[in-house]
């Protein structure tokens, strides 16, 4: 394992690395765009958002924003065992990180198969082609999140690993933004409306 | 690692209110789910992103987006 670190306290060193955190503000405000545009829409149509909106189930949505969280928990606990260098801890909680990630995409993909047998598709409304974008785009980032968990696992487990601190932050920084997105997407999507 | 412990819970606890505060018919609804959210969205950046130990320009920055996003959206509402 190659233990080169750098110091989060320096403006050009955010956690993860400053390239990842321009990704992760470029992510939120492409999300944040989409979603104000979701609300604006709303005003127009009220009746139609209110009753798409009934149509979800609201703890499905809840049940996999708890799963994002403790995902979330597994991978900050991961990079702190990392820094305390216990490689069986950190890629003990890395596969927790991952079950909380297929967990959340088990559960989209109920909750997706449901919609589709209901008739609910992309096309069926302004609320429910806002509802597909939005969280399929979400759910691509899930799947690409899962991806790098994994490359990152087998780098982690390697004895001549160059996998490093930075390596894992980056993928744990990514992780997380995963969470924030869900978290703007949840109240909206299945709560305000 | 007990201050993520202690904001793991937090986060959960604020997720069960939200879904029980959207059931509720309130004028103040909205805005109390978004607030809701705001709390969780900089748990998460704040403590499991290590946010907490950056530059304060990386803090600032994720909570004026945070504050941009939630005032559009809570003025689109009204």
């Amino acid at each position: 394992m190659n233990k080169f670190t750098v110091t989060s306290k320096n403006i050009y060193y955010p956690p993860g690395g400053i390239l990842l955190w321009i990704i992760i503000f470029l992510e939120l405000i492409t999300f944040g765009i989409a979603l104000i545009a979701m609300v604006y829409s709303s005003k127009e149509q009220a009746a139609v958002f209110h009753e798409s909106r009934l149509l979800l189930n609201s703890t499905i949505g809840a049940v996999n924003t708890i799963f994002l969280i403790v995902s979330g928990f597994f991978m900050a606990e991961s990079v702190a065992y990392l820094k305390r260098g216990d490689l069986k801890k950190t890629t003990l909680f890395l596969k927790l990180t991952m079950l909380g990630g297929l967990l959340f995409l088990g559960v989209k993909g109920y909750e997706y198969a449901d919609k589709i047998a209901e008739g609910y598709t992309l096309g069926y409304n302004t609320f429910f082609t806002y509802y597909w974008m939005l969280t399929l785009f979400h759910v691509i980032h899930v799947l690409v999140g899962l991806v790098i968990l994994v490359s990152v696992f087998i780098g982690v487990r390697k004895k001549e690993s160059t996998t490093t601190i930075e390596d894992v932050e980056a993928s744990a920084a990514f992780w997380h933004m995963c969470d924030l997105i869900w978290l703007l997407l949840f109240p909206i999507i299945y709560l305000i409306f | 690692m007990k201050k993520t412990k202690i904001t793991l819970i937090i986060l959960i606890l604020l997720t069960v209110v939200s879904a029980f505060v959207s059931s509720t018919i309130g004028v103040y609804t909205a805005l109390i789910l978004l607030v809701l959210t705001a709390f969780k969205f900089i748990g998460i950046s704040l403590v499991f992103m290590g946010l907490r130990e950056a530059h304060p320009f990386w803090k600032g920055s994720i909570l004026v987006f945070l504050l941009i996003f939630l005032g559009i959206v809570l003025m689109i509402l009204q």
